[in-house]
């Protein structure tokens, strides 16, 4: 940060140039503060990776021209789960009928974020690893990388899901396994044409396909499918305290990519992208119940927390949205600054508005709506046994050589045959409902 | 469409050649203290990098794709966890 260009004193500076850093960097910088945002990756975009959807409503109050000119791959027109026990696979799909959200890579996106930041003149220093976040007589003035401090008014912690200066800081407490997920994922380059030809998409067209059952060998999780522009993103997302649990007992017979490689190449779904080439692999970690991982202050004097560092991200086992939450949080971020700003300047109590804004928007108000759902989800009942139960019905129903039984006795069957009481699993069907 | 081809699972080093790095010179993050760090990131660690020889745990940090697990699930004495510095470590493309 030595770079004789960059003036060592900022109205902000922006930690992380992910989606909620971009966002608040951008709007800061049009409403004409003086912002760097600093980057540890090689241009912005080089360390972020995710499922594959992102929702479109939340960016578009930040970026009005999202749609003409985001890196676009695909918008959401399609909807599958499918629940999986062995070879057998029930799949509902769900064909939508407007677009909401739309598939790209996040590395791309980020970097058109970040760059819309930089056209609105904010500065991007990159290759740059925060070690600290600077505070004097209790206020925070600045980052330190290195033996180089650079200072401003306020700073943006948009450190991401592993937020070691919020820790350093002392205003998060180390990670529990209980509140994260592992994501890992593969690209395939399965080639726009036989994308659209075998999941009968049409050129703009995508589909987003959540996967629970026993790919997951028991962990709560599940496995998803994005179809971007030429590729397939095909990835699993594992409880870590569970996956934990299970190694630890040792009933995790696998690793994480040896059971992503399984989905790769199962019957029923290795036929949509055959023996494509895997482009990349990658891991990232999530959120697993956004409130439990939630710092207990998300400002303090000179600073606000926004994004994953914030835990604002909504994970209901089912679908997982982080980026558009990310973007609002460096919205409602922005506007909070720059009120504090034109009234004496960005104090705690200042800067306690972001706070308020934010109780009051959707995403925190999403987060506690759905805040039941995580360890509902978490229940093996629900990952493992439901996938067993539903395939196992179908089967006794559609398998049968002569003598079909009736619904009701494949039904007691297929309960009995999992160990489950039925009385049991519809009294947690109706949680799971009522917590949605 | 190859359903027919019987698909092989792809093994862990291989699969990391299909992605992008610039490794650093010095490691990002060392075992200070084994009794810190769990064994079973053998088989929890994405890419591999934690590895049993005989009754010692070790560490390479080449592979890594900077998630984090061994942070979480590692006591705070046990590791010395940082991201890389200067640009360095595993560069996303399609992700």
């Amino acid at each position: 940060m030595s770079s004789a260009s960059v003036p060592s004193k900022f109205d902000v500076i922006v930690v992380g140039a992910g989606p909620a850093g971009s966002s608040a960097a951008y709007l800061l910088a049009k409403a004409g503060l003086k912002v760097l945002i600093i980057e540890r990756g090689r241009g912005a975009g080089s360390k972020e990776l995710y499922g594959g959807k992102i929702y479109a409503p939340p960016l578009r109050e930040v970026w009005p021209s999202l749609d003409k000119e985001a890196p676009i791959h695909r918008w959401v027109n399609r909807e599958r789960i499918s629940l999986v026990s062995g070879d057998r696979v029930t799949t509902i799909e769900f064909k939508l009928g407007r677009n909401v959200a739309f598939t790209t890579y996040l590395t791309e996106m980020a970097k058109w974020m970040a760059g819309k930041a930089i056209e609105a003149g904010a500065i991007l220093v990159d290759e740059v690893r925060v070690d600290e976040i600077v505070v004097e007589d209790g206020k925070v003035v600045g980052v330190r990388s290195g033996p180089d401090t650079v200072y401003a008014d306020v700073v943006v912690d948009a450190e991401g899901v592993n937020r070691i200066l919020l820790e350093k800081l002392g205003l998060a407490e180390k990670i529990k396994p209980e509140t994260v997920a592992l994501g890992i994922k593969e690209v395939i380059n399965v080639g726009n044409k036989a994308i659209e030809e075998r999941l009968q998409l049409g050129e703009k067209e995508g589909m987003a396909w959540f996967i629970a059952g026993d790919v997951t060998r028991g962990i709560p999780g599940g496995g998803f499918i994005y179809t971007m522009k030429d590729t397939i993103a095909l990835g699993l997302v594992v409880h870590v305290a569970s996956a934990y649990e299970a190694a630890k007992k040792g009933e995790l017979k696998q690793s994480l990519p040896m059971m992503l490689e399984k989905l790769r190449i199962h019957p029923f779904f290795s036929r949509i992208w055959g023996d494509a080439d895997v482009l990349e692999y990658g891991a990232h970690m999530t959120i697993e119940g956004g409130l439990r991982f939630m710092p207990k202050k998300l400002y303090m004097d000179g600073l606000v927390v926004v994004g994953d560092a914030a835990g604002l991200l909504l994970n209901t086992g089912y679908t997982i949205r982080g980026v558009d939450y990310a973007v609002y949080s460096g919205k409602l971020a922005a506007e909070a600054i720059i009120e504090a700003f034109n009234n004496g300047g960005p104090t705690a109590e200042n800067l306690s508005v972001y706070e308020k804004k934010l109780k009051s928007s959707f995403v925190y108000k999403e987060l506690v709506k759905h805040s039941g759902i995580t360890r509902v989800m978490e229940d093996p009942l629900f990952f493992t046994k439901l996938p067993a139960i539903v395939n196992s019905l179908l089967s006794k129903l559609y398998e049968a050589d002569y003598e079909e039984p009736t619904i009701l006795e494949a039904m007691f069957d297929s309960f009995q045959e999992e160990g489950v009481s039925i009385t049991r699993f519809l009294l947690k069907m109706l949680q799971v409902v009522s917590k949605l | 469409m190859s359903g027919e081809t019987r698909l092989k699972p792809i093994k862990i080093e291989d699969l990391l050649q299909r992605t992008v790095y610039d490794v650093d010179e010095e490691p990002h993050i060392e075992i200070k203290d084994e009794r810190g760090v769990p064994k079973e990131l053998v088989l929890l660690c994405p890419c591999g990098c934690y590895s049993m020889v005989g009754e010692r745990l070790l560490y390479s940090y080449e592979g890594c794709l900077e998630c984090g697990l061994c942070r979480v699930l590692s006591e705070p004495w046990g590791l010395r966890w940082e991201y890389p510095k200067s640009g360095r470590g595993v560069q996303y493309r399609f992700t």
